[in-house]
């Protein structure tokens, strides 16, 4: 083998200055390309952050607001709707009257003046057309004069943060004034729901991927299935007088709870809504164990574990819900689950929910009709 | 007269002239700078003469400098070619710097949080200029230095360089060995995305099983600052990367130095009698000098190095990114980093005690250790049968267990879930799911089967289609089939399925059906009598969704989950309690979006 690969010194230094000058170029050209290629990455991370946030939107929200997204009648508004996005089909039309009057209002000649009127007329005949050809829409709820869903709430923001703020916190009142009794509820971890941030966000990407710009058509209008509901004033709400909740001891739930029957048609519809939405994460084996067959797995496999010695299936699944980290089933991790339960549940909600999970196996409907 | 008060560079001018009063300051100037060598110095050096001047002053830096104290001042000549250390051990320390620059440009740009880690490593992607440049040669840097250090411990175990008096020195270089592997493991989760959250997931866990139980457990906990790696345990992986790991690596690498400089490189076993060490007792005519020679060599070698790794990441390689962390979806495939699949292959041997404690720590005891045991005098490879032979045993080994921790080996997933996954994937391990790269055009909306490719040649394939949807129909399984779809996949399809043959201007989407084809007839007993199809629906603007599907008969198993069969070879087919055959129906959905730009990686 030669001595130092390279004999000569100066070769070697002619080496060493001609690699310098390859890394220089090297690096330069990467320089000079950079802007594109971060522009690149950038539209590349976009469009796959919108198919994850519409694989989450099938996953999470199709249930309501409808895979199409049109929304579902009494249930939720529609999201692929030029009314969220400020689309306004009468826009140019009042534009154009708008500059039309303020020109009547300095001087003009008598001829120019008729013109004006002629053009008025022209243009309220064409509102007119415009509004009938969206009666099935504003059938629906929509509001011509109101086209536009930031301002009808007033936002000061993006809809971009509009949407993501929403799905943070989801709609809590809601309840009261859709028909269905369902509210929105929070989706954000941040706020006790089963999210992400970086869920939500791709969640908003595919949401904002409805907008179609200025190419909304009154077809498109029309094809809405549900508009928002406005919400009513909070002063003419009534709660009443709120039960207690069960708190999370629970040998004194156990002792209490049998003072009352569960209905479980209703605790079917109070575990699959606002505002504890037990459906959510129970629906996905991924994230929690399966509502299905909850009553015989907790009956059989769980109470067969020995920490679990002595448990009797009621003991079992109340604890898990006033204290979920107490017993974590296997293959899934601790603090997922929301822990504030216990101060927020009602007896009578715990009784029903037991009785839909006992009752899940024979059929809701059986169980109501025994 | 002074002008100034005291003597002072002015009073140089006018006595001696401005040229050469700057002259002889900048020489002044360059020889306490270089510890002892001059202008005159540098020159007859770049110039390959010899000294003019005694005492030599190129040995002075090696002498009262700082930096060249920890370096011989001059090498034996048969330990500077490319044989016996392969420039091995320098390249190691080569990456030690170049880890650490390019590490602090990406520490200028990260915040050791789940929170915000994997948005930083967005923003280093598209929104710092040569930020994935620097990523690339972090990574790149990192998975070639564990390799460099790797093999320069072979070469050192082949040559006997850790005998008598280098045992020390082996020793250090053992516990380098280690802290590199731990400073990448450590590095892996920062990007806090799928591929760095469960690998080191899988890593971690290895600790869990540290006999007795309250050890292992609270070692985990410490490790992962959690049950679960969260904000803490990324934090502490942070300041493990950053701080504590470097800040041992450094002081072992001083010791490591110190310790080459006092004993020298060990010469090439033949050149030397037996016991003899002889690095230190260099002949006036065998010695290069480190000063010209090797300092030249060694700054080439960085430019050359350098742009070797340049070139890689430009056109070659790319630090892989895949999606954001989520602690609920376990990824199918999961592996350790690299360099401990060889832990996971022997997981899979049997106990986790035994495999994943006992013997990586025997293994790494035995090596600290090892020169302390092998005592005997000669490195002659021919008086060294046993320990090479050992050698090459332990690194086949190794190389088999590695291959062993591959998900390939020993697990054995549902064919069904196998080649869905494979048709869907998201881009992970240099691998995408094959309907993903299609292109955009070709996803053209309507629903195709399988069954096309089984027709006869010369056969219409637009009759074999027709007949497919009639046959689904009539048996029920389109029925089956739409009412999973519906009530699994919020996927409802109101009219019955209605596949048409793939136009003939989607090659490559017709590629992928092929394949899938094939594939569900590879697997024709565990998936008796199946069929696919894939429902390419539109879902928004410029965004597809597309529904890969297998519909299949269930056979019998046995505990590994693979068909039973019968005399004739042929699988037994499962019947439900009324004498009917068992159908299953399994899909996966997935939204393509047409700027998503997947491809197949090269060679794939």
């Amino acid at each position: 083998m030669q001595r130092l690969l390279i004999e000569k010194i100066e070769h070697r230094i002619i080496v060493g200055i001609l690699s310098f000058l390859g890394i220089m170029i090297l690096v330069g050209w990467i320089a000079i390309n950079e802007n594109g290629r971060m522009q690149a990455f950038e539209q590349q991370y976009e469009a796959r952050a919108i198919e994850r946030g519409a694989y989450l939107y099938n996953t999470n929200c199709s249930e309501c607001h409808a895979t199409d997204g049109l929304g579902l009648v009494g249930r939720a508004p529609g999201l692929n709707n030029p009314y969220l996005f400020g689309h306004d089909f009468l826009g140019s039309i009042r534009r154009e009257r708008d500059s039309l009057e303020r020109e009547l209002l300095g001087e003009v000649t008598a001829a120019r003046q008729a013109e004006i009127e002629a053009r008025m007329v022209a243009l309220d005949a064409d509102e007119a057309d415009i509004r009938a050809q969206m009666q099935t829409a504003i059938d629906n709820g929509y509001n011509p004069d109101s086209p536009d869903r930031l301002v009808t709430v007033g936002w000061g923001g993006t809809l971009d943060s509009y949407l993501l703020t929403t799905l943070i916190h989801g709609r809590p009142l809601s309840g009261l004034y859709w028909p269905t009794g369902q509210g929105m509820s929070a989706w954000s971890q941040t706020a006790g729901g089963p999210l992400r941030t970086d869920q939500l966000e791709d969640l908003t990407a595919f949401i904002l991927n409805y907008d179609k710009g200025s190419n909304w058509t009154i077809e498109d209008l029309n094809a809405v299935v549900q508009f928002p509901i406005e919400p009513v004033d909070p002063s003419t709400v009534v709660i009443g007088d709120q039960p207690e909740a069960i708190g999370t001891d629970v040998d004194a739930i156990l002792a209490e709870l049998v003072n009352y029957t569960g209905d479980p048609v209703n605790g079917q519809q109070i575990y699959n809504t606002a505002p504890y939405v037990c459906s959510s994460c129970h629906m996905n084996a991924a994230v929690a164990p399966l509502t299905e067959l909850t009553w015989a797995v907790a009956n059989g496999e769980r109470l067969e574990d020995p920490l679990l010695a002595g448990y009797t299936p009621e003991q079992y699944l109340v604890e898990s819900i006033v204290a979920p980290n107490d017993y974590i089933v296997p293959g899934y991790p601790a603090n997922v689950m929301t822990q504030n339960f216990g101060e927020r549940m009602p007896y009578q909600d715990l009784a029903d929910i037991l009785a839909y999970l006992q009752s899940y196996d024979t059929g809701v409907e059986a169980a109501a009709a025994n | 007269m002074s002008i100034l008060p005291f003597p002072s560079f002015l009073d140089d001018v006018k006595e001696k002239g401005i040229r050469r009063a700057v002259f002889e300051g900048v020489n002044e100037v360059t020889e306490r700078l270089t510890a002892g060598m001059n202008l005159q110095d540098i020159r007859e050096a770049l110039r390959g003469e010899a000294a003019s001047r005694k005492p030599n002053p190129r040995l002075q830096p090696h002498a009262d400098g700082f930096w060249l104290h920890m370096r011989p001042s001059y090498f034996h000549k048969s330990v500077t070619g490319v044989y016996p250390e392969f420039r091995l051990g320098w390249l190691s320390t080569y990456f030690v710097f170049f880890e650490t620059i390019t590490g602090i440009f990406l520490m200028v740009f990260y915040t050791p949080s789940p929170d915000f880690a994997y948005a930083n490593m967005l923003n280093i992607m598209s929104n710092v200029p040569l930020g994935q440049f620097m990523r690339d040669l972090h990574r790149l840097g990192a998975e070639a230095m564990v390799l460099i250090v790797t093999l320069h411990m072979l070469r050192t175990f082949f040559t006997a360089s850790y005998k008598k008096p280098r045992q020390f020195t082996w020793f250090t270089g053992v516990v380098l060995l280690a802290l590199t592997f731990f400073l990448s493991f450590t590095g892996y989760l920062l990007p806090w995305d799928q591929l760095a959250l469960w690998a080191v997931t899988i890593g971690a866990s290895m600790v869990e099983a540290a006999p007795p139980e309250v050890v292992g457990t609270n070692l985990n906990l410490l490790l992962r600052g959690g049950p679960e790696i969260g904000a803490n345990g990324l934090l502490r992986f942070y300041l493990l990367h950053v701080v504590a790991v470097p800040a041992l690596l450094f002081i072992f690498v001083g010791v490591h130095y110190y310790k080459v400089v006092v004993h020298g490189h060990s010469l090439p076993p033949r050149e030397e009698n037996i016991g003899e060490d002889t690095a230190k007792r260099v002949p006036l005519d065998k010695r290069v000098y480190f000063i010209p020679d090797i300092l030249t060599s060694e700054l080439m070698w960085i430019g050359v190095t350098t742009l070797i790794l340049v070139i890689l990441v430009t056109w070659f390689f790319h630090a892989p990114l895949e999606n954001h962390a989520d602690p609920q979806s376990t990824p199918l495939g999961t592996t350790a980093p690299w360099y401990f699949l060889w832990i996971q292959g022997a997981l899979k041997l049997g106990d986790k005690v035994i495999w994943g404690i006992i013997f990586p720590t025997v293994f790494v005891v035995f090596l600290m250790v090892m020169p302390y045991l092998d005592t005997t005098p000669s490195r002659r490879y021919a008086h060294r049968r046993f320990m090479i032979s050992l050698g090459l045993f332990l690194t086949s080994s190794i190389t088999v267990l590695s291959y062993m921790g591959l998900p390939e080996f020993g697990v054995v997933n549902p064919a069904d879930t196998t080649i869905l996954h494979e048709l869907t994937m998201e881009p992970a391990h240099n691998h995408v799911g094959a309907l993903r790269p299609v292109p955009y055009d070709e996803l053209r909306s309507g629903m195709y089967t399988t069954r096309q490719f089984a027709a006869e040649p010369g056969q219409d394939v637009g009759a074999v289609v027709n007949a497919f949807n009639l046959e689904i129909q009539n048996d029920g399984s389109d029925e089956f089939v739409r009412g999973f779809l519906a009530s699994d996949r919020h996927l409802d399809l109101g009219n019955p399925l209605a596949f048409s043959a793939v136009p003939v201007d989607a090659p490559e989407l017709m590629h992928v059906l092929d394949e899938f084809y094939h594939e569900l007839e590879a697997h024709g007993d565990e998936l008796h009598n199946a069929w696919g199809a894939v429902l390419i629906s539109d879902a928004q603007p410029n965004l597809k969704r597309v529904d890969a599907i297998i519909y299949w008969q269930q056979v019998e198993t046995d505990e590994n989950g693979r068909p039973v069969l019968d005399a004739n070879g042929e699988p037994i087919p499962m019947l439900d309690a009324n004498g009917e055959p068992i159908h299953r129906v399994a899909s996966e959905d997935i939204f393509i979006h047409r700027d998503a730009q997947y491809f197949n990686a090269p060679g794939v």
